[in-house]
């Protein structure tokens, strides 16, 4: 195994359903599949099981910078939680939350620490944007770098976007610099089936692995409507109901494949010797979703879609975690928060697409407005992505404005916990609590202002980006030493 | 029927003397209680606090703290919340394309090898009831600059301002300037080439000087270029600079390139995109070029843009050039609503706010030519008026009046129809298809 990249990740977690380092536990394929980021058993180099290829064959190298023991005071929080609190104060230590509170109530740490004056700013949890498309559509925008889409088949479940992401991508700074400290990478929306995603956090490394969200599961993605049948209009989909035949076939043949898997497992687990069968890296995507551990995550934009795509869910028996863009999600707010289903939208984005045509601009307010709902701010953009906090503010005035009052504690979570629900790392980041990564962005001012902007932005702790320190501001590969770049580091560009 | 009391403090000069041809006969109207952006140039950014507004037959004419109230009028009490002029698009889309991607509802460009190209005129095109008009008026967009875009080859056509009244016929000023390309996207029309392209241009422009000297010999000539007479005759106007050429160009090299151009052949230039236009401020200044910029444009999206950043806008300003700001992204149509947006992530980057404000009012009108009409608040300008629930910039601001010409502007939308019809997604006694229509 490679090395590089940081110091590998010890002591694993367990997750509660799986455990690694050693042989699944669970029957089943759904033991098999999972986590895209899990640091793996100590023992991985010794052990080269066909399950070990199955379970985890690119686990994250993440390893938290060292931060400092910090207590923020006096500074207005938006918790993550709906929780806002005034004159509050955060302690973190050793990359974790320690304590949240009132500023001289929570529990005074002992010993060296960095003292924040936070009057007259505001602290969130970090940002999470669950769609984007950093390093796999980067910048510089080449024919050579453009590794979003393979079109080059209708269903590509077998692809990875990991594969395709380039970590030295200058939009992940500029990122940074907008508060996102965890991210989504998604293929491309040309397929029915695109491929896996991966979760990042938002630290630069030199390889993609060392910048994996440890315990993340994986999202396949899935996408509806025009792009597919207008990339496949000669060979096929060529209309919505061909994009259904093809979804459908696919989940059959996933559905085979993973009672062969089932199958294989049982006897193995009794003791039997059997082959395994052969891997197929499509239907192994597949039948992750089937096993309840890869997470989907479609782009679609028709609330009449959104119905059709949920009956195929049940059909066979998998759930859709997120509907990505959604722009119609106003006119089924109530049948996505039945299903549980989060909806990633834009602010106002619209129109670029007949699909899109319907935009309005309380869409979020709309799908807010539903008892049980899960609503995201999401990109789906390198520029988008440094504002989602804006984003933001836009939905929420828009709401106000017929009559749907949303708190800024309550919005702030569209760019936080329910990013962070949506891509199953709720437990570990997403609010401001303590136990959770302390992932944090100290603004300064009301962050759901044009006018503000971030202050200093830390990621499991260590303060990653401020915006006073060149210094402490990443400049990837690519933009260093270039004429007419020398203003700021490339974070603050 | 004037029954003036008393003037207001900035007078009544000029009032009524002109009518704009496509000026709405409205009923005298009067804004009062407001807080008024003149918006007029940063060294000149007075805002009147209290203030009133007299609008009548289309136009401003009186503004000041004390205003009387023309016999008839309507009273608009603003409730002391800010009032700007209307918000001008630099360069949009607009009436041209009403779905992007979808070629059934994309009228911007010419697709393929067709023929002609600089002949090409926006307002022939138009769609006026484009459902994106009124959708930008709600934002507070009065006037927008539509421009074909460059097809195959360098040259796009030539672009027009239109009001966004709703009017089928809104169009202020006509065929105003031809957009093309350099740099590297003049590159890909010139055989993959940046210096082709540049070269090109400069033989199309001597070909219209040949063009213009005998337009009727012109056709005999054995080393006709791929441009139709039609075309040659569309650039007569940009030798000599008697109409600016829009031109899209990225780096400060291909910039400076652009000026000696300008020098050679007496050219009005109006450059765009401009990422890297803070580097050679000063010489643009110098030029009295103005630039039309996506002041969020912040990334090195190849080698022409590595010295992209946030800090274009208020360089620009700092050295003294004209700037207006423009989507160049997803919203380049669609969300010119989101201009105050632009302007205030310009503001925060280090733009005077009056500066960031007039890039999205005077300064269009100033680089279209109609800045003695339209892109302030002054008497004697067509009465463009946005009346605003907060801080015009900021993102939770919305517009609560829209004045186009003198004319109030209903707030519906096809949008907010929408919303009307799914606000409440009870199944109710009948389908959606019969509510809120």
């Amino acid at each position: 195994m490679a090395k590089i990249g940081g110091a590998r990740r010890t002591g694993t977690k367990t997750g509660g359903k799986v455990s690694f380092g050693g042989m699944p536990r669970l029957a089943g394929l759904s033991a098999l599949l999972l986590l895209a980021g899990c640091g793996g058993g100590q023992d991985k180099a010794e052990t080269t099981s066909v399950e070990q290829m199955l379970t985890n064959p690119y686990p994250s190298t993440y390893a938290p910078y060292t931060g400092q023991p910090t207590l923020i005071t006096g500074v207005t929080i938006l918790d993550g939680t709906g929780a806002k609190i005034k004159d509050g104060a955060v302690f973190f230590r050793d990359g974790k939350i320690e304590a949240v509170g009132q500023t001289g109530k929570i529990k005074t740490p002992q010993g060296d620490v960095v003292k924040i004056d936070g009057r007259g700013k505001y602290l969130t949890p970090g940002l999470i944007d669950n769609h984007s498309h950093l390093g796999v559509y980067p910048a510089p925008g080449f024919r050579s770098t453009s590794d979003g889409n393979e079109a080059t088949s209708p269903n590509t479940a077998q692809v990875w976007a990991e594969h395709s992401v380039w970590p030295q991508d200058p939009g992940f700074t500029r990122a940074l610099a907008g508060g996102v400290t965890s991210l989504q990478i998604l293929p491309g929306s040309a397929n029915l089936f695109g491929g896996r995603a991966v979760s990042l956090k938002n630290v630069p490394s030199r390889t993609v692995q060392g910048m994996k969200f440890p315990d993340a599961p994986y999202g396949l993605k899935m996408a509806c409507g025009e792009n597919p049948k207008r990339v496949y209009s000669n060979s096929g989909p060529a209309t919505r109901m061909g994009n259904f035949a093809g979804y459908r076939a696919a989940w059959i043949d996933a559905t085979h494949y993973k009672k062969e898997w089932d199958d294989y497992l049982e006897k193995t687990e009794k003791g039997e010797e059997v082959d395994p069968p052969k891997r197929d890296l499509k239907m192994e995507t597949l039948a992750g979703v089937l096993a309840g551990e890869i997470l989907v995550n479609m782009h679609c934009y028709r609330a009449d879609e959104f119905a059709q795509v949920i009956d195929m869910s049940k059909e066979f028996g998998y759930q859709v975690t997120a509907f990505h863009h959604v722009v119609e999600g106003y006119k089924a707010a109530d049948l996505l928060a039945e299903n549980g289903i989060c909806a990633s939208v834009w602010a106002d984005w619209w129109g670029f697409k007949l699909e899109a045509y319907d935009g309005v601009r309380e869409n979020a307010a709309l799908i807010h407005n539903q008892p049980g709902s899960c609503t995201i701010i999401h990109s789906d953009s390198d520029i988008g992505i440094q504002r989602l906090n804006q984003e933001t503010a836009k939905a929420m005035a828009d709401g106000r404005n017929i009559g749907i009052e949303i708190a800024p504690e309550e919005a702030i979570k569209w760019i936080t916990a329910n990013p962070a629900k949506a891509m199953g790392v709720l437990d570990q980041t997403g609010t401001l609590e303590p136990g959770k990564m302390a992932d944090l962005v100290l603004w300064d001012g009301d962050p759901f202002s044009v006018y503000t902007k971030t202050e200093q932005v830390f990621i499991d702790g260590a303060l990653m980006y401020d915006v006073n320190d060149p210094s402490n501001s990443p400049r990837m590969d690519f933009e260093i030493g270039q004429e007419g770049n020398q203003t700021t580091g490339g974070a603050g560009q | 029927m004037r029954n003036l009391l008393k003037t207001g403090a900035l007078g009544l000069a000029g009032a009524c003397a002109l009518l704009a041809s496509n000026a709405v006969v409205a009923e005298p109207l009067v804004i009062t209680n407001a807080k008024i952006y003149l918006a007029g140039s940063s060294n000149d950014p007075q805002t009147i606090d209290n203030g009133g507004l007299v609008i009548e037959d289309g136009k401003i004419t009186a503004i000041g703290v004390e205003v009387s109230v023309p016999a008839g009028a309507k009273v608009i009490d603003a409730g002391g919340k800010p009032v700007t002029p209307g918000l001008f698009a630099a360069l949009s889309g607009l009436g041209l394309e009403e779905i992007s991607l979808n070629r059934e509802g994309n009228d911007r460009s010419v697709r393929g090898a067709f023929s002609l190209s600089a002949a090409i005129d926006a307002t022939d095109a138009l769609n006026t009831d484009s459902s994106i008009i009124p959708i930008s008026r709600v934002g507070g967009v009065t006037r927008a600059y539509v421009t074909p875009d460059p097809g195959q080859k360098l040259f796009g056509g030539c672009g027009a301002v239109i009001d966004l009244s709703g009017s089928v016929d809104p169009v202020t000023s006509a065929c105003i300037a031809q957009n093309t390309v350099m740099g590297f996207a003049g590159a890909v029309r010139a055989g993959g080439s940046k210096a082709a392209a540049l070269s090109l241009l400069r033989s199309y422009l001597d070909e219209v000087a040949l063009y213009q000297q005998s337009p009727a010999d012109y056709r005999f000539l054995m080393s006709a270029s791929d441009l139709s007479p039609a075309d040659l005759k569309a650039l007569v106007p940009y030798l000599e600079g008697e109409k600016p050429l829009l031109v899209a160009v990225e780096s400060a090299p291909d910039i400076l390139r652009l000026i000696r151009l300008k020098d050679k052949y007496g050219l009005d230039l109006v450059l765009y995109n401009a990422r890297e236009a803070w580097r050679v401020a000063g010489a643009l200044a110098a030029a009295d070029i103005p630039v039309i910029i996506n002041p969020l444009d912040n990334l090195p999206t190849g080698f022409e843009t590595m010295g992209a950043t946030l800090k274009n806008a208020a360089r620009l300003e700092k050295a003294g050039v004209l700037v207006a700001y423009y989507d160049s992204d997803i919203g380049y149509t669609h969300n010119l609503r989101l201009l105050p947006q632009l302007a205030g992530n310009a503001v925060a980057n280090g733009t005077s706010y009056e500066g960031a404000l007039a890039a999205i009012t005077l300064n269009p009108a100033k680089i279209w030519g109609l800045d003695d009409q339209l892109g302030t608040l002054q008497t004697g300008k067509i009465a463009d008026v946005v009346i605003w629930d907060g801080d015009p910039l900021e993102v939770t601001s919305r517009p609560q009046s829209v004045i186009i010409g003198g004319k109030v502007m209903p707030l519906e939308t096809r949008q907010t129809i929408l919303v009307r019809r799914y606000k409440d997604l009870d199944r109710g006694d009948k389908p959606f298809a019969y509510r809120g229509r």
